[in-house]
């Protein structure tokens, strides 16, 4: 039987987000969960299933389910840990769902804690397996994204202040969102006049790098119907994956983001059309304009101008980021997306609330350009 | 020359075949001998038809420039100096794509689809980098 509908997220929380001396990994996945679990109105003792993240400054990596689990003293019937950088929130909450409905576990805690701003973790890492691309300088996170924008606007003539568009955006969101780290609205001039990180990037084209920790709980929507929050239903998900990168021709535009939208619109039996608000993962501005076309929102190499004159911003036709994104609320790496897409679906976001919202997009993405997913998010008639 | 302080390859058996030819002034990409795929980077199994066996070919070295990049910001102290540097994925001719720089002309110079062809910088006695400058 389909999962649509059949999930829920019954609880979200998130720590302070920002600079955060004193605070490491541990402390703020720890933190996060204990405020998720308040959300929930559940007990420590209904949380059976535990699936974590390891943070960059996780010195345990892998084990992180089993210093976090034993921190938080849980003895789960599920649990495991999962590195896809930016696609592993989603990736997740999915595997959740699907330990739920295979009986494995009845109430799952995915949870993420950082402190890669004090812990100067600089996502700096050179790709290529076997000989380096830093032997030819080609460092960083912001260097593929910037391959694919440098090539979009080759193509299809997209520009620097089209990107910037994203940037406004997400800034504007967060600068009502008490929570978010960059708070001072900006314009398009002032992202034109930032400095270069790597061309065709600007500063306020990349996302910020945070302390911080998320944690979200799954539950069946059976069981949902008798917790404390408006009922969120996960009404389709997705993933797709290409662990090629020189390999592909097309990997720049990664061309797999558009089957997992493709797959979650299909468990959901929706489409673009359907979709009031979306959190689109943003580690860099392209990647939303990417996004965009991958689900259909407007054709191929078009959303350069689909993001023109805030079409994406809050009143707009599709507001995007609504809570500030990776950009300017926090780098959680996709985490905080989830949250803020509950948030919307519950009502809950006080002036930055898209009026009358009932389904949100909510997309990951990570690693070198490889690993992708998205959920349809629903609020309970 | 100075010591050249920048990443380079780590030579194993596997690479150093591409490396070898590299320094006598060839690019030389492996070519399947089950199923003819012609692949880089360099890999022990082919990602076509998983066959171990392969064949070192000379490729022309020809190609355009796919995407187009500009580093500023310095992320190894070891290109703190080469700032602003550029990175290019090239399409080869022949198929292959590999990221690399293009050389002899300012950074501002070169435009996605601007045809190039390789050549070799020997920043040490082993190891000749491929490299691209624009064709005439």
């Amino acid at each position: 039987m389909t999962l649509s509908n059949r999930m829920a997220i019954v609880g979200v929380g998130a720590t302070e987000q920002g600079k955060l001396p004193g605070s490491t990994s541990h402390t703020l996945a720890v933190e996060a969960f204990k405020r998720a679990l308040a959300d929930s109105g559940l007990q420590k003792s209904d949380i059976d299933g535990l699936l974590t993240m390891p943070g960059t400054t996780a010195p345990e990596g892998s084990l992180n389910y089993l210093r976090l689990g034993e921190a938080l003293g849980l003895d789960p019937s599920y649990t495991g840990s999962m590195t896809m950088g930016g696609g592993t929130a989603g990736a997740l909450v999915q595997m959740a769902c699907m330990a739920i409905d295979a009986g494995l576990a009845t109430n799952v805690a995915c949870v993420f804690g950082d402190a890669a701003r004090t812990g100067g973790s600089r996502f700096n890492r050179a790709s290529g397996w076997g000989d380096s691309w830093g032997i030819w300088g080609m460092y960083g996170a912001a260097a593929n994204s910037a391959v694919a924008a440098s090539r979009h606007m080759a193509l299809y003539g997209t520009t620097s202040r089209q990107l910037g568009e994203v940037a406004v955006a997400c800034r504007r969101h967060a600068s009502m969102n008490p929570n978010a780290v960059m708070r001072e609205p900006i314009t398009l001039d002032d992202h034109q006049a930032s400095r270069w990180v790597v061309e065709p990037f600007h500063l306020l084209d990349c996302c910020l790098i945070s302390d911080g920790g998320v944690c979200i709980i799954v539950s069946s929507a059976e069981r949902a119907k008798d917790m404390k929050q408006p009922l969120v239903t996960i009404a389709g998900m997705g993933q797709a994956y290409t662990t090629r990168t020189l390999g592909r021709e097309d990997w720049w535009y990664v061309p797999h983001q558009k089957e997992a939208l493709a797959r979650a619109f299909k468990m959901a039996g929706m489409g673009p059309q359907d979709i009031d608000v979306a959190q689109l993962y943003d580690n860099f501005t392209m990647s939303v304009l990417l996004w965009l076309e991958h689900a259909g929102f407007c054709k191929v190499g078009e959303a350069g101008s689909f993001v023109e004159g805030g079409r994406i911003q809050l009143g707009g036709d599709l507001p995007v980021n609504t809570a500030g994104g990776n950009l300017s609320e926090s780098y959680m790496e996709g985490w905080l997306h989830i949250v803020e897409g509950v948030r919307q679906m519950r009502h809950a976001c006080g002036p930055r609330q898209v009026e009358g919202a009932e389904v949100c997009l909510v997309t990951g993405r990570g690693m070198t350009l490889n690993c992708s997913n998205g959920m349809i998010l629903r609020r309970a008639a | 020359m100075s010591a050249y302080t920048k990443p380079v390859p780590t030579l194993d058996d596997g690479n150093r075949p591409f490396w070898d030819a590299c320094r006598e002034g060839r690019l030389d990409l492996q070519r399947c001998a089950s199923c003819g795929h012609l692949r880089y980077p360099v890999s022990h199994a082919c990602p076509e038809c998983l066959s171990y066996d392969s064949e070192w070919t000379t490729v022309s070295g020809k190609g355009k420039v796919f995407s187009y990049i500009v580093f500023h910001q310095v992320y190894n102290q070891a290109f703190a100096e080469d700032v602003p540097y550029n990175v290019a994925l090239i399409q080869l001719d022949d198929g292959p794509r590999m990221f690399s720089n293009v050389t002899g002309v300012a950074n501002d110079a070169v435009k996605v689809g601007d045809r190039v062809e390789v050549v070799f910088d020997a920043v040490t006695d082993e190891i000749a980098i491929p490299r691209f400058k624009l064709a005439g």
